[in-house]
């Protein structure tokens, strides 16, 4: 992996970093700024997007507000960007971070989540509008998002019965990343692998997600069964290994960076970006995806119904999927986009990367998660099980 | 006449809010424990036993609870008494209000933020690489029951020196000095004059810190990696993450049933050690 | 002896100084330290979400203060001459009060009021004489309204204690000499309870201040700071959590040695005045 394909980039991140501190303490000029970091054309369309109005002006007080609640994923964004977003328009971004969708699901049910945009996957879509938790979004205020640009495999989910409730953000995979330092030159490529290896040498090292979704469906690749069963006696299986499994674990977590970077774990279930982004550091952490199989998702953005920042919100989605600004995400996070505006930005070389995008028998084996995962109540309660256990 | 009409308004705000605050809420719990969950989570109305049923699947987090928050209690007295001893019998009165304070001190600070420290202090570049250098390799100390505990003791260790102390405090020390004038040896005096005498404190910081960790959420899950599973953190689960609205009431309300048995007993029990001290209280 | 005071204060304090220490890292990970660097405080005081968390949490704890001490007192008078089942009963919520974990609380606030409001919300609406009808949320009330429940139970438990150590002698004098029950209220019953409302004051807005467990489930979309450090915390800490912790000791701190050093002055011009 070349070392400096960032570099091939209209900017790099860390020129782009420099510039904004340089722009910060005053010493370049907003156009200067603007012009280099490629912001330029983020702005300017944006104030295309709001006739009369132009940039910074066009978001003074009022018109956006000062602030605005994002609720998303663990490392899932490229703070920069954020800081740019600010710089842009005024409004502060929060950001909340959440570990499974059955945690945002519970957070908007039980009312005043105060989010303005957040990040639900594929498969939890069509339970939010029949609970009436998401507003159909308003397309005009989001021009950015040019439906033919994006792939329709990841792209379709976040459209309802003909309405457009989401627009996508990334795509992935549910594989695990290995630190290859401890497996005595073996090299693992399945699920009964992982489970197996976590049971003997990599005692007390391996990490699993706090996420029935893929703690579960991983399990349930373990026997070859479809990662979004809800049959009770494969559920059954699964929940024998898990249990046996259990003392074994070094945690239940689904933000494993931190352990994986300090020592502490050895290997973890893992998200495409976050694979991407141990991988970039250290190379001795290898990103998996099972043979057997195992989670294909798309996550996308969307806006809660009466969301106190509303207009911020939109915003903030339209300033994030501008190719420019999508394409520095992606080179932050490291998790691919379904928009191929974006990826005429991206080098070459992540265009290949192998841990992004996957070879076509592996991707094949894999499964987008199911509406019915999601409100099962078997599969939620095994997981409390599990961890109670 | 005129002061019962006093009495009554003067009750009615107190009595208003806990009515709305903590009487409904826990008719409520009552209610939900005995309905059923619904499709995409919350509640539906129902008259079912099956949640208390299903009690047994929460088994490990009530005995987990059962047996952690007595042990931390514990722990906590033990770390807690001698300094509490210190404090009041040992330290020179030009130290005493300063260090009595910087117990206090920590508190301070959010106990989340505290919890974190611990978490880099435990974790694998914290103590063990310590360790590593005299020798000792492979200890793992973050995620486990241990951490836990240190976690529970440090959390509440406060809560448990100031009874303490207050009740030591009041010890003549002249006992003591003629405890000891009459020949008896150090720890027949503690054992006859100093413990006797400090049972009050003893009792309520117990109280204290046990009815705390009986709902302890935090530390467990900060510290105990979502392995070392606490009642309150399967509560927390349980409305958070699975939205079983039914069965979490039915967990939360035998939680507080568990804690009216325990905690009544343990009162009596108290009474009955201290039969003629009037000053056990729960504060 | 000595020793092993010292070694529970370290153990007391170990955290606190690496809490102190990464506060100036200047590096963005907490526990990688590189280098000295204030500028996590500045970006502390210029996030207007830890400025809004912080208001939040003092207006609430504030509120809960005033109104738990303010109740509670009330019901504490009342209740020393109420006897029987009331009193009974009474000491039975109080009890329950006290003795429930903050957990459950938050959980059963949090479904009662949500199942109330979505009863209420559509009732509400159709009975609203045009314009946008209000929508009942949990937020501010509901938050204030579980820390007072629970305070107010400690404030008359504190108060209640105080009133029956408190010398009656002084009472019945002042009713013999006419004064009325207003008066002597003011002038006597007052003056001897004030050091435990003020202690039960401090304690309830110590405990709303720093309560996590309830807020987290009735603070509906509101921040409280306990509530924005624990999302920090899951999103990775930076040294600007630290930075937060530091400042908040730091100010109590200095509180507490100012009131101190108010305390010592004043008895120090009462020795000279007397």
């Amino acid at each position: 992996m070349p070392k400096d394909y960032k570099d091939n980039m209209p900017i790099s991140r860390r020129k782009f970093i420099e510039e904004l501190r340089r722009y910060e303490k005053g010493s370049v000029s907003r156009r200067h700024f603007l012009g280099v970091t490629g912001l330029g054309f983020a702005t300017a369309v944006m104030a295309g997007a709001v006739p009369g109005l132009r940039p910074r002006k066009a978001y003074s007080a009022g018109e956006l507000g000062d602030r605005v609640v994002l609720a998303t994923w663990p490392n899932y964004h490229d703070e920069a960007n954020f800081s740019a977003f600010t710089k842009a328009t005024g409004v502060n971004v929060q950001v909340n971070v959440f570990g499974s969708n059955e945690e945002m699901l519970a957070k908007l049910q039980a009312g005043g989540s105060g989010w303005d945009v957040f990040v639900p996957t594929n498969y939890t879509i069509t339970t939010y509008v029949g609970e009436k938790l998401i507003e159909p979004l308003d397309l005009k205020m989001i021009p950015n998002y040019a439906a033919d640009a994006f792939e329709p495999r990841f792209a379709d989910a976040g459209t309802v019965g003909g309405t457009v409730y989401a627009v996508p953000k990334n795509w992935g995979t549910t594989g695990y990343v290995v630190n290859t330092k401890h497996t005595k030159g073996k090299k693992l490529t399945t699920w009964k692998e992982f489970w197996d290896i976590t049971k003997t040498d990599f005692s007390g090292r391996t990490m699993v997600h706090d996420y029935q979704l893929t703690t579960i469906g991983n399990a349930l690749k373990y026997f070859g069964y479809s990662f979004n069963s809800v049959d009770p006696k494969e559920l059954a299986d699964a929940e024998k290994l898990l249990l046996e499994v259990k003392p074994h674990l070094f945690a239940i977590n689904s933000d494993y960076q931190p352990p994986l970077r300090n020592g502490d774990a050895w290997m973890s279930m893992c998200w495409t970006g976050d694979g991407k982004q141990l991988n970039t550091d250290m190379p001795e952490m290898e990103y998996v995806i099972g043979k057997e199989g195992g989670e294909i998702w798309s996550d996308f953005y969307a806006v809660p119904k009466r969301a106190e920042h509303r207009a911020a919100g939109y915003a903030l989605i339209n300033f994030l999927l501008d190719p420019a600004v999508n394409a520095r995400e992606t080179l932050a996070h490291g998790y691919p986009v379904a928009d191929s505006r974006t990826n005429k930005l991206l080098p070459k070389e992540l265009l290949e990367d192998p841990i992004l995008y996957p070879a076509q028998e592996l991707l094949d084996t894999l499964e987008f998660g199911a509406a019915a995962t999601l409100t099962d109540p078997n599969r939620a309660e095994l997981l409390a099980r599990f961890k109670s256990a | 006449m005129q002061g019962k009409w006093i009495n009554r308004l003067l009750l009615m705000p107190a009595t208003a809010w806990f009515l709305v605050m903590l009487v409904l809420p826990l008719v409520v719990v009552a209610i939900f424990s005995f309905g059923e969950r619904g499709a995409a989570g919350g509640y539906v109305p129902a008259f079912t036993l099956d949640q208390y049923l299903n009690l047994p699947a929460r088994f490990t987090a009530f005995k987990n609870t059962l047996l952690l928050a007595p042990a931390g209690t514990l722990a906590a007295l033990l770390i807690a008494y001698p300094l509490a001893y210190f404090l009041a019998v040992r330290a020179s009165p030009k130290w005493k209000t300063i260090l009595l304070v910087m117990v206090i001190v920590p508190f301070w600070t959010s106990i989340l933020i505290r919890t974190y420290a611990w978490i880099f202090i435990l974790g694998g570049r914290g103590i063990p690489t310590l360790l590593e250098f005299i020798g000792i390799e492979g200890v793992r100390l973050i995620n486990t029951p241990f951490a836990v505990l240190v976690g529970i003791v440090y959390g509440y260790l406060p809560l448990m020196v100031f009874p303490i102390y207050v009740s030591l405090e009041k010890l003549d020390k002249r006992l003591l000095e003629a405890s000891a004038d009459l020949g008896s040896p150090p720890l027949r005096t503690f054992r006859q004059v100093t413990l006797p005498l400090s049972i009050p404190g003893i009792a309520t910081g117990c109280m204290l810190v046990f009815i705390l960790l009986m709902g302890e959420f935090l530390i467990p899950a900060l510290l105990g990696g979502g392995k070392v599973f606490f009642i309150g953190n399967a509560l927390v689960d349980l409305f958070l993450q699975s939205r079983n609205w039914a069965y979490g009431s039915a967990v939360a309300a035998t939680l507080v049933i568990i804690m009216l048995v325990t905690v009544t007993l343990y009162m009596k029990l108290v009474a009955r050690v201290g039969e003629q001290r009037e000053d056990v209280s729960i504060l | 002896m000595r020793l092993y005071a010292i070694a529970v204060y370290l153990f007391l304090y170990a955290p606190i100084g690496i809490i102190i220490l990464f506060s100036f890292n200047a590096g963005r990970h907490a526990s990688d330290f590189r280098g000295f660097s204030v500028k996590w405080y500045g970006k502390a005081l210029d996030n207007p979400f830890v400025m809004d968390a912080l208001t939040t949490s003092l207006t609430v704890a504030f509120t809960t203060a005033v109104l738990a001490s303010l109740m509670g007192t009330m019901a504490a008078l009342a209740l020393q001459r109420v006897q029987g089942r009331l009193r009974a009963l009474y000491d039975g919520v109080i009890y329950i009060a006290i003795m429930i974990p903050g957990i459950v609380i938050g959980i059963a606030t949090l479904i009662a009021l949500v199942t109330a409001f979505n009863f209420l919300n559509p009732l509400l609406a159709s009975a609203w004489p045009g314009g946008k009808p209000p929508r009942l949320n949990m937020g501010y009330a509901s938050l204030i309204g579980a820390h007072t429940m629970f305070t107010m139970a400690l404030v008359i438990v504190i108060v209640r204690t105080r009133i029956a150590g408190m010398d009656r002698t002084l009472i019945e004098a002042s009713t013999d000499l006419y004064a009325t029950p207003w008066r002597t209220f003011r002038q006597v019953t007052l003056p001897q309870i004030f050091p435990a409302i003020l202690a039960g004051f401090l304690l309830s807005f110590t405990f709303s201040f720093d309560d996590f467990i309830i807020a987290f489930f009735v603070a509906g979309s509101e921040s409280t700071l306990p509530i924005y450090v624990f999302s920090s915390i899951r999103r990775g800490v930076t040294p600007e959590i630290n930075a937060i912790g530091t400042m908040v000791l730091g100010v109590s701190l200095s509180l507490l040695v100012a009131a101190q050093f108010l305390l010592r002055m004043k008895a120090r011009q009462a020795r000279a005045a007397g």
